[in-house]
């Protein structure tokens, strides 16, 4: 699999972002989280690598910080789409008739709403403001296409060989869901896992920038980084450390997660690698 | 798969009238998230709505009871819960969104003051990037597996990842921080007190405001499109008709038409789909280039805790979204062949 480039250099990149989130905050010796930590507004210099904003934030204590919470939301917001995903469509695909129909119905119609209108629209009334409850509300929202996805999947193995030898031989419905249906799809679903975690960090960024994600005096993530300076006019002002380093950090997390869907996709389907 | 033969006209009547069933249902389920989310706040409502209020402005004790009174009889809290339901759908349907809390006007008022220029930004900007982006993409198709392809893939997929408003604030800070050749947003100067109008002087200005706004907007979308063209047309180019077509010795600009127009079609399901939610999905290069629209408005209802506003401009969006829904469907079903003949369901 490491035969593959995109696969190697995304996973990477992965890696050390997640390397620089866990381990960054400790090693970083100038941690400073709280507001007036130097002069406001000073460009990267020795003592703050990467600057301060309008409140004297230390840009790079947050950046730090801020990946780990992204990576956070990005976490939880794919289990819970992952879950009921991977429930309602395979329930969908695999009992079909009434209850297919049913749990359809109610998929698409949440298909149907976009899912960041859907989240500002629940975010801006219960104004819980924590990570934990942004990544809900983007699980929640986010899975509809994953159901699909799976009900079709689902719905072509039923008919195959070693799906009806599990019926006769007697086993139970969830059974050969995740005995016999589900282990076929793991490709499939470790892809999905990528575009969701990509997906997830992108809805908080965008949640937050609108004032609908997290609570911006109390938690750093990318998103609330982003809001700070288009709130605090960094644009306008030429402050750029304010907002570049976090959305190439943000860049940096959902291209490689794309690129190694993608590569996943081409190592189990040669067919897409095609000139080579 | 196919079903009986009947009449020409019956399964596209079937499948449109199956279609508006679902939508009006998406809309039924929208208009219960919206009616319900803010009894869901716990306490009373009202009392809490209030507070919401006081923080955000001082107002005089008479207002405060104003309001209270404006607010009880706008939720209609003493009447049982599905007659205040009820009561909630025909008074949207009627169009009476409520009276803003920060404007102190009407809610459709301050929405349809705004709409026309979101519009003016959003649909040029995504036809254009449609345009490109499929064009991009078939040229990357047809090359599929050389450097063109290779080069072309490498910006799209980072263009499809880069956050849309993220690519605003670069080229606002770029072009008109940087290098000063465009204005620091706005939707005209107001510095020099022209009003909105068909003048030259007015236009002129408009247009250099709207320059960077438009560029970050397609620049952003171009990305999504060319993938999905390059996907379909890949996907057609490796089918049996083309390798059939191939063989028989058909010239390769005849099967590209072929394949072109085979892929085209689910870019223009896109396309129609995407008018509804490129609303909500550009809201925010609004708020960056300081542009006067809805994702603006949104901005601020929701920082002001306006609620009525805030509801108004989700029923507006989301009806928007389903009535472009239904056009797609139409559309669909006149160019789709196996729609008209019910061999089969989007």
């Amino acid at each position: 699999m490491f035969k593959i480039k995109k696969f190697t250099f995304s996973i990477s990149v992965l890696v050390v972002v997640i390397l620089v989130a866990l381990v960054g905050p400790p090693l970083y010796p100038k941690l400073n989280l709280s507001l007036y930590a130097g002069t406001p507004d000073t460009p990267p210099s020795n003592e703050f690598p990467l600057g301060t904003d309008r409140n004297g934030r230390d840009i790079l204590s947050h950046l730090l910080i801020g990946i780990r919470t992204s990576l956070y939301v990005g976490v939880i917001a794919t289990i819970i789409a992952l879950t009921i995903g991977i429930l309602v469509g395979s329930f969908a695909g695999f009992k079909g008739g009434v209850i297919d129909e049913i749990l359809m119905m109610i998929t698409n119609i949440i298909y149907t709403l976009p899912a960041i209108l859907l989240m500002i629209l629940i975010a801006s009334y219960l104004k819980e403001r924590s990570p934990l409850f942004v990544s809900i509300v983007i699980g929640v929202t986010s899975w509809p296409w994953l159901a699909r996805a799976v009900r079709a999947q689902i719905m072509s193995l039923k008919e195959r060989e070693f799906v009806q030898m599990s019926k006769m031989s007697g086993l139970k419905g969830y059974e050969i869901i995740f005995k016999d249906l589900l282990p076929n799809m793991a490709s499939y679903i470790f892809m999905s896992v990528a575009l969701l975690l990509s997906i997830s960090m992108l809805a908080e960024a965008g949640l937050s920038m609108i004032g609908a994600g997290i609570d911006p005096s109390t938690e750093s993530s990318l998103g609330v980084m982003l809001q700070r300076a288009q709130q605090g006019e960094a644009i306008r002002l030429g402050r750029w450390w304010c907002f570049v380093p976090p959305g190439i950090v943000l860049v940096l997390i959902t291209t490689s997660l794309l690129m190694l869907s993608t590569s996943i996709d081409e190592y189990f389907n040669p067919r897409l690698r095609g000139g080579k | 798969m196919s079903r009986e033969e009947r009449k020409p006209l019956n399964p596209m009547l079937i499948y449109l009238l199956r279609r508006m069933c679902f939508l009006l249902a998406t809309f039924f389920v929208f208009m219960i998230i919206i009616f319900s989310l803010p009894r869901m706040i716990p306490g009373n409502p009202l009392a809490i709505l209030l507070r919401d209020i006081l923080n955000r402005m001082t107002l005089q004790p008479e207002t405060i009871k104003e309001i209270e009174r404006k607010l009880f009889e706008q939720y209609g809290l003493d009447k049982p819960v599905y007659i205040q339901f009820v009561d909630f759908v025909s008074r949207i349907f009627k169009g009476d969104l409520g009276i803003s809390f920060y404007f102190r006007i009407p809610v459709a008022e301050v929405i349809f003051s705004r709409i026309p220029w979101t519009l003016m930004l959003l649909v040029p900007s995504t036809i254009v990037s449609w345009i490109i982006g499929n064009f991009l993409g078939a040229i990357a198709a047809y090359k599929r597996g050389k450097a063109t392809d290779n080069i072309l893939m490498s910006i799209f997929l980072t263009l499809s990842q880069v956050p849309y408003y993220w690519l605003a604030m670069i080229l606002l800070f770029i072009f008109a921080v940087r290098y000063e050749i465009f204005p620091l947003g706005g939707t005209w100067d107001t510095s020099r007190f022209i009003t909105p109008s068909l003048t030259l002087e007015f236009i002129t200005d408009y247009l250099a405001h709207y320059i960077l706004p438009f560029a970050s907007i397609v620049l952003s979308a171009i990305g999504g499109w060319a993938i999905g063209m390059r996907v379909m047309a890949i996907y057609e180019l490796g089918s049996d008709y083309v390798v059939y077509s191939d063989s028989l010795g058909l010239k390769d600009s005849k099967i590209l038409e072929y394949v072109f127009r085979n892929s085209i079609l689910p870019q223009i399901t896109g396309l129609a789909l995407n008018f509804g939610s490129v609303v909500g999905g550009q809201l925010l290069t609004e708020l960056v280039f300081n542009y006067r629209g809805m994702g603006r408005i949104l901005y601020d209802s929701i920082n002001k805790l306006d609620y009525p506003l805030i509801e108004g401009i989700f029923i507006i969006l989301i009806s928007t979204l389903l009535i472009a829904n239904l056009i797609v469907d139409f559309i669909y079903a006149y160019l789709d062949p196996r729609v008209r003949t019910g061999y089969a369901e989007a």
